[in-house]
């Protein structure tokens, strides 16, 4: 166990106290059970990109990557580097499809394209997803602290989905997209700071580099050894499963961009965040398993060789920060990846349930009985969270616990959601059977790995301990498309009406849907006026012809206004339609409810936009 | 000692092969249901994008892998 004073626990309360007292703000936002899960759909795109950096960060943390890092080298950015392949799937597939058909969760979805049956298959597979998912962040902080505090992991695991809970529970959407905002920017600090410190450790960095051998500062991991850790297992497990799962299934993330104020805000906060953000992100999180390594390398009595890998990250924060602050700082930011995760899935988790359990039992009831059975899911969720670490702490690191994870659970969902989405032949019955012959067959797989998965392997060699832990996910994924695919063309698909607007091939109806009209695509200005509240006023809001002009706008368009200060983000604004023009330039006519909705400021002026 | 050719350059010829076919495959899907379409301004941007983020990608690896080898 480390020793800490009272200083480092001062910083580690004095985080936790800001981050509350940051979400608590913004929980003002939440009016309805829609601000509570969507933020009203009013965001910018750097706000939604930053704040995905402390979520996917916090996923694919510090501890697993440093682990990994000093194990193998910079091979250990893989995960990272890899989800560029179905970035266009998703731009213009999935994430218009999202925002246009309104839906609410994933299982949503499952109903409009397949039926209520595939949907409830579907909610069960997401929520097992999801909180699996919360249990490895429990985990991971509960190992992060373990050295520093000598408790028990389950004491710790316990102590963290208190605190974590409180927030998210009354904080809603918003406030976990501001505490997100705040922990990336704390978090690419800290990894930063982490390696500058560690540079500075060992002399420098020809020094660093010169330590390291040519394998080990490779990019790209041995195409099939060793079985713990190969290129084509983790291509499958994380670039192809991982991948989907993470853009079409990972319901925190798609509720992040459905909080965008519109599809190509979000298509920005997807592309920056994957090709600039990422990039940062796989140095931030590995990094100290390299300064690990060449401290090992270049003064190797000051190096434990006995640590635990999942230790790595915690040996070499102690060794190269001299100050506690610094240190206790970097604890810190661990602890704030470990919750930007944890807040985003549990808020998910709440939206599945209440939407795709909850309301189909108890209907008609007002938006403020959903709201307060949303923050009971939170706590709840939170809750069946920790208790599930159980499972994932058998698990040698928390790397493979995650990658058995990623092959085993995601397959049926991001298959039946990619064909749902791409083919139009596929069919209510394979949707069902890609479910449930899926799990099947990867039951069989899981139970005959030498038989079943060895064909798939690349030459990877079995583990008998944890067979195939990332290769499986090419097995898992082929035989859901197998069955998916054959019990297709087997069966009936749906009629063309009856697709209507949900899936690629038809995403201009989707569009028109979402307006209530034809579209305008006529690109037009953003104007930066005044704004008054006129008494009488219905629901649209109205501008002078000539701003009408200048946005190339018609009546019964769709408008988006926010506060003209850019850097609230879209945190005071509304969407709305365009009602007849009126003659006072330079000035939005709105109604009181909607001027309040948007929180605007008297005397502050504001950005109109059309949509779409 | 020599790394193999499984240890450097396959890893990098299989991303990019199948990673690759995975991509031209959305790049069809979305041109052929008509959910790009670049004779609007934005979305030839948009076009313009995906086509820079997956060079963008294939050049990281490549450099990172001559200055493992080479640096």
């Amino acid at each position: 166990m480390e020793q800490v004073s009272s200083t480092f626990w001062i910083i580690i309360f004095g985080y936790f106290i800001l981050i509350l007292g940051f979400g608590s703000y913004f929980a003002r936002y939440n009016k309805t059970t829609n601000d509570f899960f969507f933020s009203g759909r009013r965001f910018s795109w750097w706000l939604i990109a930053m704040s995905i950096v402390a979520t996917g960060v916090g996923s694919h943390s510090f501890l697993k990557y440093s682990a990994k890092a000093y194990e193998h080298g910079f091979s250990s950015t893989m995960t990272y580097m890899n989800d560029w392949f179905f970035i266009p799937f998703f731009l213009f597939g999935w994430l218009p499809i999202v925002y246009y058909t309104k839906i609410k969760s994933i299982p949503d979805y499952f109903e409009k394209r397949f039926g209520p049956g595939v949907r409830k298959l579907a909610t069960f597979a997401i929520l097992g997803y999801m909180i699996g998912y919360i249990a490895i962040g429990f985990l991971t902080m509960g190992k992060t602290l373990q050295p520093i505090l000598g408790w028990d992991i389950y004491t710790i695991v316990g102590v963290v989905a208190v605190i974590a809970g409180i927030y998210i529970t009354f904080g809603g959407q918003t406030a976990v997209i501001f505490t997100d905002l705040a922990q990336g920017f704390i978090l690419i600090f800290a990894g930063t700071l982490i390696f500058v410190l560690g540079i500075n450790y060992v002399g420098g960095f020809s020094i660093f580099w010169s330590s390291l051998t040519p394998e080990f500062k490779l990019p790209l991991a041995h195409f099939n050894q060793p079985s713990n850790f190969n290129f084509t297992g983790i291509f499958w497990q994380d670039g192809v499963a991982g991948s989907v799962g993470f853009l079409f299934m990972n319901q925190g993330l798609i509720m992040r961009f459905m909080a965008t104020k519109s599809v190509n805000e979000g298509r920005k906060a997807a592309v920056f965040n994957i090709l600039f953000l990422l990039p940062i992100s796989t140095v931030v999180v590995s990094n100290a398993g390299w300064v690990g390594k060449s401290i090992s390398v270049l003064t190797p009595e000051k190096w434990d060789a006995t640590v635990k890998l999942d230790h790595v990250f915690t040996q070499v924060a102690s060794l190269i920060t001299t100050s506690e602050v610094v240190f206790a700082f970097i604890i810190a930011a661990v602890a704030a990846a470990l919750m930007s995760t944890v807040d985003t899935l549990v808020n998910a988790v709440a939206a599945v349930v209440v939407n795709d359990v909850y309301k189909p039992i108890v209907k008609d009831r007002d938006d403020k009985h959903y709201l307060k059975v949303a923050m009971i899911v939170s706590a709840g969720a939170t809750a069946l969270g920790a208790i599930s670490v159980v499972f994932f702490n058998n698990f040698p690191t928390l790397y493979e616990a995650h990658g058995f994870f990623h092959s085993t659970m995601t397959p049926p969902l991001v298959v039946a959601i990619f064909l749902g989405i791409f083919w139009k032949r596929y069919t209510t019955e394979a949707a069902v059977a890609t479910f449930i012959g899926g799990a099947f067959l990867m039951w069989l797989g899981n139970k005959y790995p030498e038989i079943m998965i060895a064909p798939f392997d690349h030459g990877i060699a079995m583990d008998p301990e944890h067979p195939y832990s990332y290769i499986r996910a090419l097995y898992n994924t082929l035989v859901c498309l197998s069955v998916g695919v054959v019990v297709s063309l087997f069966t009936t698909p749906k009629t063309e009406a009856e697709m209507d607007g949900i899936t690629v091939w038809s995403l201009d109806r989707a569009r028109e849907k979402f307006k209530g009209s034809m579209p305008n695509d006529r690109e037009g200005g953003k104007p930066i006026t005044s704004w008054k509240i006129v008494d009488g006023q219905d629901e649209l809001v109205r501008f002078s012809q000539k701003e009408m002009d200048f946005m190339a706008a018609e009546v019964g368009d769709l408008v988006y206004i926010s506060d003209s200060r850019g850097w609230l983000g879209g945190l005071k604004s509304c969407h709305s339609v365009y009602g007849k023009a009126h003659d006072e330039e330079g000035m939005v006519y709105l109604s009181a409810k909607l001027a309040d909705s948007a929180m605007f400021v008297e005397g502050k002026m504001v950005k109109s936009e059309k949509e779409m | 000692m020599e790394l193999s050719f499984a240890r450097t350059w396959l890893p990098y010829i299989y991303l990019y092969g199948v990673g690759g076919i995975i991509f031209l495959a959305g790049m069809f899907i979305i041109f052929k249901s008509k959910s790009i379409n670049i004779m609007r301004p934005r979305h030839k941007k948009w076009f313009g994008v995906l086509i820079f983020g997956f060079l963008w990608y294939m050049f990281l690896h490549g450099f990172s892998i001559l200055a493992a080898l080479k640096i």
